[in-house]
């Protein structure tokens, strides 16, 4: 038995799977209380379990805004950040967020130290935070993803000078490339990882006192994996998004084929629209963005429009017939006290959803009040709402389209979605989506689990892990952008591609041991992989290998992909 | 601030030979560089994907002998069509301005194309120029060639062409290649003056490399009035360049850029991988995107190491005084030689293209015409490296061409094919209309690129 929860802004849903039978036992909502998610949760992990047998339970996962909420509100204590900028662009693009302090020292691309650390300015600085009250500190250097010595040793100042200060450096946090991302994320970690610790420990204890405690316990992603609730102690901002990404995990278990498709999540509100390339859902190409600001947080691209089953069509002399953007209440035909989106389908297709006189009665309501014919009125809406989604749906393709390309090939093969098929999922979708299937000639999907895929995808969702490896022959060194991972090359210049991959395996299966994820080791596959030759003065001195190597989004080994 | 445009393709995939300067690791610290800092997501930056160049872009400027495929692989189609990515953007008002930093590069590319000169087989910004020139229909341009070898290739496209002002300021030809670039090439006979090459000796630092631009190439462009400013952005006028001799700083270049204001820059050369290009093309872009430059600097930058010389200040002046007086009196010089060449001006000329180990023999016959700049004909012939040796006839139509030499070079071309010639093939570059055929003579048979 799978037990899957997502706790999300309006519901928490919860799905209890049996992988033999490869189906739904039991499916538990509940309306969110989003100051308690804890009891949210705890409430429909009770329900799920209420006649069950706690030894057949095999996994439990949960996706949780808890972060998500902790960064809206700003309500956790923000970190002082201290930063190693160097030369480049202006302070004042890396001055983002308040408490900065900016000190001197540099890090070049090779990792070479060009500007050495002052000892004394630091610790300046270190009194500076002490005095201003704050207990969190993030060190950020450029290109400490290629050297992380100056994050070290004002870590170890900081350390020495101000022991009670919970220290976070970026190289370990956030080390792709990019600075300014690198400095967001390391803020956005440190300033919740301490909410996120005491909710971990407060859901292990309620495990405990409901005999779960040998249970694996793993928290979703916004990239669509999983990770153990240990590990994201380490990584709370990654836990952002995970409600679409829980989403689209869900569409792709349900509709068991790896091809081109559409998924479009229509709840009340909005409508989430995701890709999945071959199967595979497509990233978004900058990481998570939070407050507006990119991060370095894999996440799967979703786009938000505000258009659900339940928003309400009005009438205005000036505007005509149009759709609200704010909900007022359910639909007609579920009680609702006005026409909706839903209620508008609902007539033209007889589709027998709720009390559908109740969905007649309110859309001739706006008739009479328009003097719109009704055909016409029923059209106007379906139009407006199909002219919605496929502009959103031509911006998400074209944009991926054009994706910045670096290498011949990628250019010389163009890429073009091919849509194949729109799954429908939340609780508007069947009303909505076979239509707009039919304009773009492809099959829609909509199964009956649809309204609990997210529960469903948090449950069958598999551990995933990535990490880019960057190898400098010349300099004898690897650094890998994976909680500043870094040592020393056995062979120097003599390292061929075929010992890359090898080191890459290396720490990947290392990696995925201390995760707990070994099982999946073997399916990591190379990404990406480059190597450069370093000439100067036309002699090869050195090479540098880029490599990229990923456990990708899938589903775990106890559950076969298609058999829903 | 301004909205910039940036095409960033470093062609990791592809490399003249394995150990060539013009390799893979070329732009791979300029990555980290421009990746790192995070300028790719600034609001007013806005970064494009590179599209294929269409043969018929390639067609419009050079003859490629014997064809256009035989002369490049995709990499250059990339590189030439991220320039008419930018190109669009830039003419479509969707940026301010834009910089292509792609490679492989330039501006050693000539009007014909056997082969590869000075790491260029095609020419990236005239194939963009003439894009935008048919594509937008303005007329007067301005290139400026800021890399440090002289951009032959450029001034030999737009030699006889009076509405696109070539300057060029590099390391004197008798010190570097290509050898050229010399103060006395100033045009074609009816484009005389708007080519201004300005010789710069080794050792040059900011200091003298800002003095020409701020006495001499500003001053030229604001009487040109150009429609478009193009820099074609080379970068080895840096003091660490392993292939030239000069002391310009990773500053010297944003200051040159922001006082320039160039609508369009693209990458040409640059060979100090490590040391160079990473902060000379974040200058760069800084300085397009009106981004204060004052913390970038080169890791071993130290301000009292690039003092200029007072000889070479006097030197300049005079360069400078010398390029203006002739620049300024074009219109008589263009005048003078319209009496002295009557209806047609012809030379002869061998090209040596370095890379290749190719030595082209021309004869060049210009059209003086009253109303436009003249039809042109070419006649072509060089080894290959294959060993066969191509004998080619080519007929340039340009942009602007009026109606009776448009019908002369129509006549001419038809003659070459209507007739038995001892040519291999016989192009026919029609820019007017915008169709550009080649024949193949022996087997009579005409590709046509529309």
């Amino acid at each position: 038995m799978l037990i899957g929860i997502d706790v999300g802004g309006t519901y928490t849903d919860g799905v209890l799977f049996d992988n033999l039978q490869s189906q739904v036992v039991k499916v538990v909502k509940v309306p969110t209380r989003s100051e308690q998610l804890q009891s949210s949760l705890m409430d429909v992990l009770d329900r799920l379990l209420s006649d069950q047998d706690m030894k057949g339970i095999q996994r439990i996962v949960l996706s949780t805004t808890l972060v998500t909420n902790l960064l809206a509100t700003n309500a956790a204590e923000p970190p002082a950040l201290i930063l190693i900028p160097g030369p480049g662009l202006p302070f004042e693009y890396q001055l983002t967020f308040p408490h900065s302090y900016i000190v001197k020292g540099s890090i070049d691309f090779r990792g070479r130290e060009t500007e050495k650390l002052n000892r004394q300015e630091i610790e300046g600085v270190i009194e500076t935070i002490r005095a201003s009250g704050l207990k969190k500190i993030a060190v950020v250097g450029k290109f400490s993803n290629r050297n992380p010595q100056h994050e070290h040793t004002v870590r170890d100042i900081i350390t020495a000078k101000f022991p009670e200060a919970e220290v976070g450096i970026g190289s370990e946090l956030a080390g792709q490339l990019n600075f300014i991302r690198r400095i967001a994320t390391s803020y956005y970690s440190l300033m919740t990882r301490k909410r996120w610790t005491t909710f971990a420990h407060d859901i292990e204890q309620a495990m405990q006192k409901r005999g779960l405690d040998n249970v694996p316990l793993d928290i979703l992603k916004a990239d669509g994996g999983t990770m153990p609730l240990q590990h994201a102690l380490q990584y709370p901002c990654e836990t952002i998004l995970s409600g679409p990404a829980a989403s689209t995990m869900g569409a792709k278990a349900i509709t068991g084929q790896n091809a081109n498709a559409v998924v479009l999540d229509i709840g009340g509100t909005t409508t989430d629209i995701s890709l999945l390339l071959d199967g595979q859902p497509l990233y978004a190409s900058r990481g998570a963005s939070i407050n507006g600001q990119y991060t370095h947080i894999k996440a799967i691209s979703t786009r938000s429009l505000p258009l659900g089953g339940d928003s309400p069509v009005c009438f205005d002399p000036q505007k005509g017939i149009y759709i609200e953007k704010i909900r007022k209440g359910p639909a007609a035909c579920f009680g609702g006290g006005n026409a909706t989106v839903t209620d508008i389908f609902n007539c033209k297709y007889d589709l027998h959803i709720g009390d559908a006189d109740k969905s007649r009665q309110f859309v001739q309501q706006l008739q009479v009040e328009s003097g719109v014919a009704l055909p016409e009125l029923i059209d106007l809406v379906e139009d407006n709402v199909m002219q919605q989604l496929m502009d959103a749906l031509r911006n998400i393709f074209t944009e991926w389209e054009n994706e910045p390309a670096y290498r011949v090939w990628e250019v010389v093969h163009d890429r073009k979605f091919k849509v194949k098929r729109i799954i429908g999922i939340g609780a508007a979708a069947s009303a909505i989506v076979p239509v707009l299937a039919a304009l773009y000639k492809v099959n829609s999907f909509i199964h009956e689990l649809s309204p609990i895929a997210n529960a469903l995808g948090a449950a069958l969702a598999r551990p995933t892990l990535a990490f880019n490896m960057h190898i400098d022959t010349q300099k004898g060194t690897y650094f890998t952008d994976y909680d500043g991972i870094c040592g020393n090359l056995d062979k120097g210049s003599s390292l061929q591609m075929v010992d890359a991959h090898k080191l890459a395996r290396e720490v990947m299966q290392k990696l995925a041991e201390q995760r707990g994820l070994a099982e999946y080791a073997d399916e990591a596959e190379f990404i990406r992989e480059e190597q450069f030759n370093m000439i100067r003065d036309w002699d090869r001195i050195g090479k540098i290998f880029e490599l990229g190597m990923q456990i990708k989004p899938g589903f775990i080994k106890e559950f076969e992909e298609g058999s829903i | 601030m301004k909205n910039t445009g940036v095409i960033f393709f470093p062609a990791f995939d592809w490399a003249i030979s394995p150990t060539h300067p013009e390799r893979e690791e070329r732009l791979l610290y300029t990555r980290d560089q421009i990746f790192e800092e995070g300028i790719m997501d600034l609001p007013n930056i806005h970064e494009f994907k590179p599209r294929l160049a269409q043969k018929k872009d390639i067609a419009r400027v050079h003859f490629c002998v014997p064809n256009v495929e035989a002369q490049i692989t995709d990499a250059h189609l990339v590189s030439a069509g991220s320039a008419l990515v930018i190109a669009d953007a830039v003419m479509n008002g969707e940026v301010d301005n834009g910089f292509s930093i792609a490679r492989p590069p330039g501006h050693h590319a000539m009007t014909v194309a056997h082969g590869n000169r000075g790491f260029c087989n095609i020419n990236n910004e005239a194939i963009m120029i003439e894009y935008i020139r048919k594509k937008y229909g303005i007329r007067k341009i301005a290139v400026v060639d800021t890399d440090v070898h002289h951009g032959d290739g450029s001034q030999e496209i737009f030699y006889d062409d009076p509405d696109i002002l070539f300057i060029s300021f590099h390391q004197d030809g008798r010190t570097l290649y290509p050898g050229s670039g010399f103060v006395y090439e100033l045009g074609g006979p009816m484009a005389w003056g708007s080519t201004i090459n300005i010789p710069l000796l080794p050792e040059t630092t900011d200091e003298g490399i800002l003095r020409v631009l701020d006495h001499l190439v500003l001053p030229v462009l604001k009487e040109f009035e150009p429609e478009l400013i193009v820099n074609s952005a080379g970068q080895d006028n840096h003091y660490t360049d392993p292939l030239a001799n000069m002391r310009f700083t990773a500053h010297g270049y944003a200051e040159l850029n922001r006082r320039l204001a160039p609508d369009i820059a693209v990458l040409e050369g640059g060979y100090s991988v490590e040391t160079a290009l990473p902060y000379v093309n974040m200058a760069l872009l800084m300085a397009m995107a009106g981004i204060d430059y004052s913390n970038l600097r080169e890791p071993d930058y130290k301000p009292e190491r690039f003092k200029e010389n007072p000889r070479n200040i006097e030197y300049i002046d005079q360069l400078v005084s010398h390029q203006l007086f002739n620049f300024r009196s074009r219109q008589q010089h263009i005048e003078e030689n319209r009496q002295k060449y009557g209806r047609e001006f012809s030379e002869q000329r061998n090209i040596y293209y370095d890379t290749d180990g190719i030595s082209e023999d021309q004869s060049r016959r210009l059209r003086v015409c009253r109303a436009c700049p003249g039809w042109r004909r070419i006649d072509s012939s060089a080894r290959h490296r294959t060993g066969k040796m191509y004998h080619v006839f080519c007929i340039s139509v340009p942009t602007f061409a009026c109606p009776d030499c448009q019908k002369e070079a129509m006549d001419a071309y038809k003659d070459m094919a209507a007739y038995q010639n001892n040519f291999d093939f016989v192009y026919l570059q029609d820019r007017a209309n915008d169709r550009y055929i080649a024949l193949d003579v022996a087997k009579g048979r005409e590709e046509v690129y529309e």
